[in-house]
C-alpha cells in the first residue's frame, strides 16, 4: 500500500543550509500494508510529525526543507506532490481538532474535503451516511462545531479525513488535547476502523499503553534519522519513551515483552518482584495559607470555598479533571486571576495586594502555554529583559536557565525551543527571585516521558526547605514521579488530602499504570521496582 | 425565545441571506425612486420594524443601531448644510429670514453664512435627506439580518480565495480573542514592563499563536484537497487580457461620461463592452475552480412570503405608486 | 507576458478608481440628471473594478499559506477594530495594513485592505454603497505600501513607513470625503460641487467643505494613530511576521 523507498528529509536554514548535520530522516526505507495498524513512536522532536508530514506531502510544503527519495502509494511515487495533489489517497488529523476546522456545523466540516476533490453529490450523501453510522455522529450533523466535546470534534476530525474515500489515516497525536474519557472513545474508533473497515492508520500517539494491545506494529523514529518498524515487543530498546509497562518489563527481564495490562498482571503475579517503599520528605514551616477560597465568575462558581495550607520541601499535586477549577485556583492563589472572597496569605502577606514585581519574590507561576510568556526575538533578549524587569544582577536568570536546560546558543529565537526547554525558560523567569511558592498548571502538555522525566528531576531540585510546589495536572504517571501530597479537586470542591501512595495506588479511580498492573499496595512507580 | 417563536416563519436564523439581501435592495431601490417624505418614512419604519421582529442574537444584528445613527446624521446635515451654507437666492416663500454673515475664507473668495431659507430648498434637502436614510436602514436591515457565513458559501468561484481568506479570519476571529485574553491574563506573570516593550508583550505572542493557528488550519485545507485548480497558461493568459479589455474599456468609458455634456449613448455603449468583458472574465476565472457544492442553502416558505413581498414593493414603485 | 499584462490592468483600474473617487471635479455636464446618473453608474462600477482587481492578483496561483496568513491579519484587523469601536477618531485599520503589505508585497497588500475593510464591515455593519469605495481606497492604500523600499536600518525603515502612513491617512481621507461630498452637501449649496465649472473653483469648495465639515481633524487622527502604532509596534512586528513568511515559504512575490 505505502513503499518508502531512500526517503531523505532535511530542514533548511533561512540562508538554504542544512538546519543539522543529520538529516530529520535519512534513507527510510519500509513498507506499509493494507490495514496496517502502525503505532508511530519516538522521543519529543525525534520528527514523528515531520515523517507523518512527508507521507501526505506537509513536509516539505508546509514545513519547509528538502525531501528525496521515493514514496509510492499503489505503485505511484508522489514525492514531492502538493498535499491536495493525492488528498483523496491520504487522510490526515491533528493534535487540535478545533484548530483545524475550516468550518462552523458538523456536516459543512465533513464534506469540505469532497467538495474540494469535486466528488459527485450523490456519491457524497452515500459516504456521509455511512461514516456518520460508523462514527456515531447522527444526531450532531446539524450542530456547530464549536459545542461539541473534545472527542466528539476529533471523531468529526476522523470523518473529514475519510470521506474523500482515503484508505489511509493519518493521525498526529490526536488524543494529546482530551482528557481520559475523550481519549477512551477516539482510540476506541481507531480500533473499530482498523478492525472492521480495513483503514490503514499510522497513529503517532503518546499515550502509547493505551493503544499498544491493539496494534500490529510499532515504527520508531529514532531522531538520529533512522526508522524501524517492528512487532511492539522489539521496538522498545530506547527507554528515552518507553511507556512503564514496557520499563517495568525491561527491569525485570520479561522475554518477550508484555504489552498490555493483562498480560504483565498475569507475569507480575507468576513472579513479584522486589520494590522499595516511597520515601516520606518530611514538610517544612507553612509557606502559604488559603481560607475559604471562592472563584464565580458571573453566575458560575469555579471554585467553593476551598481552604489548604502548603509547606516548605513538599510538592503537592492538585488533581481534577477538566473545568475542575484547577485554573481558577492557581490563578487566584497568585493574585491576577479572580478571587470572589477568602484569604490568601504568602508568608504573611496577600499576594493580590502586591504588584506583579513585587510578587515575583513570593510567588512564581508556570501557565498552561509556557510559551505566552515569552515576546522577544531572541533568547538573550528574553534573558536580559528578566534581569532587568526582576532589578537582580545581570546573567541571573540566564544561570538559572543553564541549570535547569544546559547549555543552549541563546541567538535561537524563543519559538523555536522545544516546548520543554520553553518551559525551563519560564521557570527561570519567574524563579529569578527566588520565590518561596512556586505554581505551575498542566506543565506536561505535549512532553513525552523523557522530558517528563527530567521535569520530575527539575522540580525535585527546586523543592528547597523553604519553596513550596504547587502543580495542577490531571497526568497520572507524572504525579506518581514527583508529587509528595495529592489534592484532589471535583466541581470546584477540595474533595481529599492524601499521600501519593493512597491517591494513586492499586484500586483508586487514579490509579498509576504500575499500581495497576501490580495490583500491589504501596507500589506506584517504575522507580520503586528493583531489578 | 417568545420573539422567536412568533416570528418563526421569517426569523434571522431560518431565511436565506440572499432573501433578505433582495428584500433590502428592493426597498432601497423603492426609496431611490420615492419622492413622498410619508412614503420615504413608512420604508425607514418598515425596515427598523422587520429588524426589531425578526433579528436573532448574532453580534450583526446589533448593527442596526449605526445604520439608524447614520441615517439621522445624513438627514441632519442635509438640512444644516443648506441652513449654513445656502446660496440665499430665494426670492419667495422665505421660511427663516436669518442674518447672513460672510467669512473671507482666503483664495480670494468669501463665504456667506445662514440668510434668507425658502420653503422649497428647505423641503429638497428633507426629501434628499430622507431619501438616502431610507436607502441606508434598508441596506442595514438586510446587513443586520442576513448572516454573513452562508453568505460567503454561496461566493462564485472567481473569488473562492478572497472568500476563503476571509471564512479563515471569521473561524481565527474568536480564537484570537481567547487568546488575547489568556495572554493578557499571563502578562501578569512577568508585569508589564514600560511603554514599547507592554503591547509587545501582548501583540507579539497573540500573532505568533494566531499564525500557528492559521498554518495549522492552511495545512488541514490543503491535505483535504483545497487549492485544485486548473493552471493551464493558456487558460489564465485568456482570462489576463479579458480582464485588461474590460478595465480599459471601463476606463473609456468613465472619461467619456465625465467629458461629455450629455449623456450619449456612445458612452453607455463603451461601458457595457466593458461590462461584457468583465463578465467574460468572470465566468473565465470561475471556470477554473473545480468543486462540488454539497450543501445548497435551502429557500424555505418564508424565503417565497419575502419575495414576494420585495416584489410587489418594488412593482408598487416603478408604477409610481410611491411619488405622490 | 502574463506579468506585463497584469501590471498594465493594475494601472488602468488605479485610473478608473481615481475619476470614479473625484469625478465632482471632472464632471461637465450640465443637467442634474446627467450628474445622477453618473454617480449611480459609479456606484455599480467601483464594485465591478474591485472584483476585477481581486480576481487579477487571486488568479496569481495563491496559495493556501498565503490565505491563511491574509486570514491571520484580517481577523487581528477585526478583532482590533471590535475592541476599539467607539474611540472617536482612533483609527486602527490601517497600521496593519500597511505593515502587512510592507512585508508580503503589493497584491497581498491589495486583497488585505480590501477584505480588512469589508470583513469590518460585515461584522460591525457599515455594508452600503459607500463600502465599495472604503474598500478600494483600503486597498489602494495597500497597495503602495508594498512598493516601499526595504531598508537594513531600523530607523530609516520607520521613517518611510511612517511617511507613507501620514501621507495615506490624508489622501484616502481625501478620497473618501471627495466621494460623500455629492450626497452629503447635496447641489444648490455655496460649498456643493457645480457640475462643469472650472477644476480649480470646484478643487476650492472642495477644500472650504474639508475644513467646514472637520474632514481634516479625521485624517489627522487618523495619521497619528497609524503613525504611533507603527512606531510602537512596527519593528516587532514586522520581524515576527517575517519569520512566519521564511517558515511558510512566502516571499514579498504577490
Amino acid at each position: 500500500m505505502i513503499e518508502i523507498k531512500n526517503l531523505t528529509f532535511s530542514y533548511l536554514n533561512p540562508d538554504g543550509t542544512q538546519k543539522s548535520e543529520v538529516p530529520q530522516l535519512s534513507r527510510v526505507n519500509l513498507e506499509i500494508y493494507p490495514g496496517e495498524f502502525v503505532l508511530v513512536c519516538g522521543p519529543t522532536g525525534s520528527g514523528k510529525s515531520t515523517f507523518l508530514k512527508a507521507l501526505n506531502g506537509l513536509a516539505p510544503s508546509f514545513t519547509g526543507g528538502v525531501i528525496s527519495g521515493q514514496l509510492l502509494i499503489n505503485g505511484i511515487d508522489y514525492l514531492g506532490h502538493e498535499p491536495h495533489s493525492f488528498a483523496n489517497l491520504i487522510g490526515y488529523v491533528n493534535q487540535q481538532p478545533e484548530g483545524a476546522f475550516v468550518a462552523d456545523t458538523v456536516l459543512d466540516e465533513i464534506v469540505y474535503s469532497a467538495e474540494q476533490l469535486a466528488m459527485p453529490e450523490e456519491q457524497i450523501a452515500i459516504r456521509v451516511n455511512w461514516l456518520s453510522n460508523l462514527l456515531n455522529l447522527e444526531h450532531l450533523l446539524d450542530k456547530s462545531l464549536v459545542n461539541l466535546s473534545g472527542g466528539q470534534q476529533q471523531r468529526v476530525a476522523i470523518a473529514a479525513a475519510l470521506i474523500s474515500g482515503a484508505k489511509i489515516l493519518l493521525l498526529d497525536e490526536p488524543t494529546s488535547a482530551l482528557d481520559l474519557d475523550g481519549a477512551t472513545e477516539v482510540l476506541a474508533i481507531l480500533k473499530k476502523l482498523a478492525n472492521e473497515e480495513s483503514v490503514t492508520i499510522l497513529l503517532a500517539e503518546h499515550r502509547i499503553s493505551r493503544v499498544l494491545g491493539s496494534v500490529d506494529s510499532v515504527l520508531v523514529v529514532h531522531g538520529d534519522g533512522s526508522v524501524t518498524k517492528g512487532k511492539p515487543e522489539d521496538q522498545f530498546n530506547d527507554a528515552r519513551f518507553a511507556p512503564p509497562i514496557i520499563e517495568l518489563g525491561q527491569r525485570l527481564g520479561w522475554k518477550p515483552l508484555a504489552i498490555s495490562n493483562a498480560e504483565a498482571n498475569k507475569r507480575w503475579i507468576e513472579a513479584p518482584a522486589n520494590f522499595e517503599k516511597l520515601g516520606v520528605n518530611q514538610p517544612h514551616d507553612l509557606v502559604l495559607k488559603a481560607e475559604d477560597l471562592v472563584v464565580s465568575f458571573g453566575t458560575v462558581q469555579a471554585l467553593k470555598s476551598c481552604s489548604f495550607e502548603l509547606f516548605g520541601n513538599q510538592i503537592t499535586a492538585l488533581m481534577g479533571d477538566n473545568g475542575s477549577g484547577k485554573s481558577s485556583l492557581c490563578w487566584a492563589l497568585q493574585g491576577s486571576g479572580t478571587r470572589t472572597s477568602g484569604v490568601v496569605s504568602v508568608l504573611g502577606q496577600d499576594p493580590k495586594e502586591l504588584s506583579p514585581q513585587a510578587r515575583l519574590s513570593l510567588l512564581a507561576m508556570v501557565p498552561q502555554r509556557a510559551a505566552d510568556l515569552l515576546f522577544l526575538q531572541s533568547l538573550a533578549d528574553e534573558l536580559h529583559e528578566s534581569d532587568e524587569y526582576a532589578e537582580v544582577p545581570p546573567g541571573t536568570t540566564a544561570s538559572n536557565f543553564q541549570k535547569l536546560a544546559g547549555r543552549i546558543d541563546t541567538s535561537m529565537h524563543p519559538r523555536d525551543l522545544s516546548a520543554g526547554q520553553q518551559l525551563a525558560l519560564v521557570l527561570s523567569l519567574q524563579l529569578v527571585k527566588d520565590a518561596p511558592v512556586l505554581i505551575l498548571d498542566e506543565p506536561t502538555r505535549g512532553l513525552d516521558y523523557a522530558a517528563k522525566r527530567a521535569l520530575a528531576k527539575q522540580l525535585k531540585n527546586l523543592r528547597t526547605t523553604n519553596r513550596s510546589i504547587l502543580l495542577a495536572t490531571h497526568d497520572i504517571e507524572f504525579v506518581a514521579m514527583v508529587a509528595d501530597r495529592v489534592l484532589s479537586l471535583v466541581d470546584g470542591n477540595l474533595v481529599s488530602d492524601e499521600s501519593p501512595i493512597d491517591a494513586l495506588g492499586a484500586g483508586s479511580s487514579r490509579a498509576s499504570q504500575i499500581a495497576e498492573i501490580t495490583a500491589t499496595p504501596g507500589l506506584i512507580t517504575i522507580e520503586q521496582v528493583k531489578q | 425565545m417568545q420573539r422567536t417563536k412568533r416570528f418563526h416563519l421569517l426569523s434571522a436564523g431560518r431565511t436565506h441571506p440572499g432573501a433578505w439581501w433582495i428584500a433590502g435592495i428592493s426597498l432601497a431601490l423603492s426609496a431611490s425612486l420615492s419622492s413622498n417624505i410619508f412614503v420615504l418614512l413608512g420604508i425607514s419604519a418598515v425596515a427598523m420594524l422587520t429588524v426589531k421582529l425578526c433579528r436573532d442574537e448574532s453580534p450583526w444584528a446589533r448593527s442596526i443601531r449605526f445604520y439608524l445613527v447614520l441615517g439621522l446624521i445624513v438627514v441632519a446635515l442635509r438640512v444644516i448644510f443648506r441652513i449654513f451654507f445656502n446660496l440665499a437666492d430665494a426670492q419667495s416663500g422665505i421660511l427663516l429670514n436669518l442674518p447672513s454673515v460672510e467669512i473671507d475664507l482666503g483664495f480670494g473668495n468669501s463665504l456667506h453664512l445662514l440668510g434668507a431659507v425658502s420653503t422649497l430648498s428647505m423641503n429638497a434637502a428633507l426629501l434628499d435627506g430622507l431619501r438616502l436614510a431610507a436607502i441606508i436602514l434598508a441596506i442595514g436591515m438586510a446587513n443586520s439580518l442576513a448572516n454573513p457565513r452562508k453568505l460567503l458559501r454561496a461566493t462564485p468561484g472567481a473569488l473562492y480565495e478572497i472568500a476563503a481568506a476571509i471564512s479563515i479570519a471569521i473561524n481565527l476571529a474568536p480564537q484570537l480573542i481567547t487568546s488575547l485574553n489568556r495572554v493578557r491574563r499571563s502578562r501578569g506573570l512577568r508585569g508589564s514592563s514600560k511603554g514599547v516593550k507592554a503591547i509587545s508583550g501582548i501583540v507579539i505572542p497573540v500573532l505568533e499563536d494566531t499564525i500557528e493557528q492559521s498554518m495549522q488550519l492552511a495545512a488541514s485545507m490543503s491535505a483535504r484537497g483545497f487549492g485544485r485548480r486548473e493552471t493551464h497558461t493558456k487558460s489564465v493568459l485568456i482570462t489576463r487580457i479579458t480582464t485588461f479589455l474590460a478595465l480599459t474599456f471601463i476606463v473609456a468609458g468613465v472619461a467619456m461620461l465625465l467629458i461629455s455634456n450629455s449623456t450619449q449613448l456612445v458612452d453607455l455603449s463603451v461601458l457595457i463592452i466593458g461590462f461584457v468583458f468583465a463578465f467574460i472574465s468572470f465566468k473565465l476565472s470561475s471556470g477554473r475552480v473545480i468543486r462540488t457544492q454539497y450543501i445548497v442553502l435551502p429557500w424555505r416558505s418564508g424565503d417565497a412570503v419575502l419575495l414576494s413581498l420585495s416584489a410587489a414593493v418594488i412593482m408598487s414603485a416603478f408604477g409610481g405608486l410611491f411619488s405622490r | 507576458m502574463n506579468l506585463i499584462i497584469s501590471r498594465f490592468s493594475i494601472a488602468i483600474a488605479g485610473l478608473a478608481s481615481l475619476l470614479m473617487f473625484t469625478w465632482p471635479l471632472f464632471i461637465k455636464a450640465g443637467e442634474q440628471n446627467e450628474t445622477l446618473l453618473a454617480q449611480t453608474i459609479f456606484i455599480v462600477l467601483m464594485p465591478l473594478v474591485l472584483i476585477l482587481v481581486l480576481i487579477e492578483f487571486a488568479t496569481g496561483d495563491i496559495s493556501s499559506k498565503q490565505l491563511a496568513l491574509l486570514g491571520v491579519l484580517i481577523a487581528l484587523n477585526a478583532v482590533i477594530r471590535l475592541l476599539g469601536a467607539g474611540t472617536a477618531g482612533i483609527e486602527t485599520a490601517f497600521f496593519l495594513i500597511i505593515l502587512g503589505a510592507f512585508v508580503f508585497g503589493s497584491g497581498f497588500g491589495f486583497i488585505l485592505g480590501a477584505s480588512s475593510i469589508l470583513v469590518s464591515a460585515l461584522l460591525t455593519g457599515g455594508i452600503g454603497p459607500w463600502l465599495p469605495f472604503q474598500m478600494m481606497g483600503a486597498a489602494l492604500v495597500g497597495l503602495g505600501a508594498g512598493l516601499i523600499p526595504r531598508s537594513g536600518n531600523k530607523w530609516v525603515q520607520n521613517l518611510w513607513l511612517i511617511g507613507y502612513s501620514v501621507l495615506a491617512s490624508f489622501v484616502y481621507g481625501g478620497l473618501m470625503t471627495m466621494w460623500n461630498w455629492p450626497y452629503l452637501a447635496g447641489v444648490g449649496t455655496q460649498l456643493s460641487y457645480v457640475p462643469g465649472d472650472a477644476l480649480l473653483s470646484n478643487l476650492t469648495r472642495f477644500i472650504q467643505y474639508e475644513i467646514v465639515t472637520g474632514g481634516l481633524v479625521w485624517d489627522l487622527g487618523r495619521a497619528i494613530t497609524t503613525s504611533v502604532l507603527i512606531l510602537l509596534t512596527g519593528t516587532a512586528l514586522i520581524a515576527t511576521l517575517r519569520r512566519a513568511a521564511t517558515r511558510a515559504g512566502v516571499g514579498r512575490e504577490l
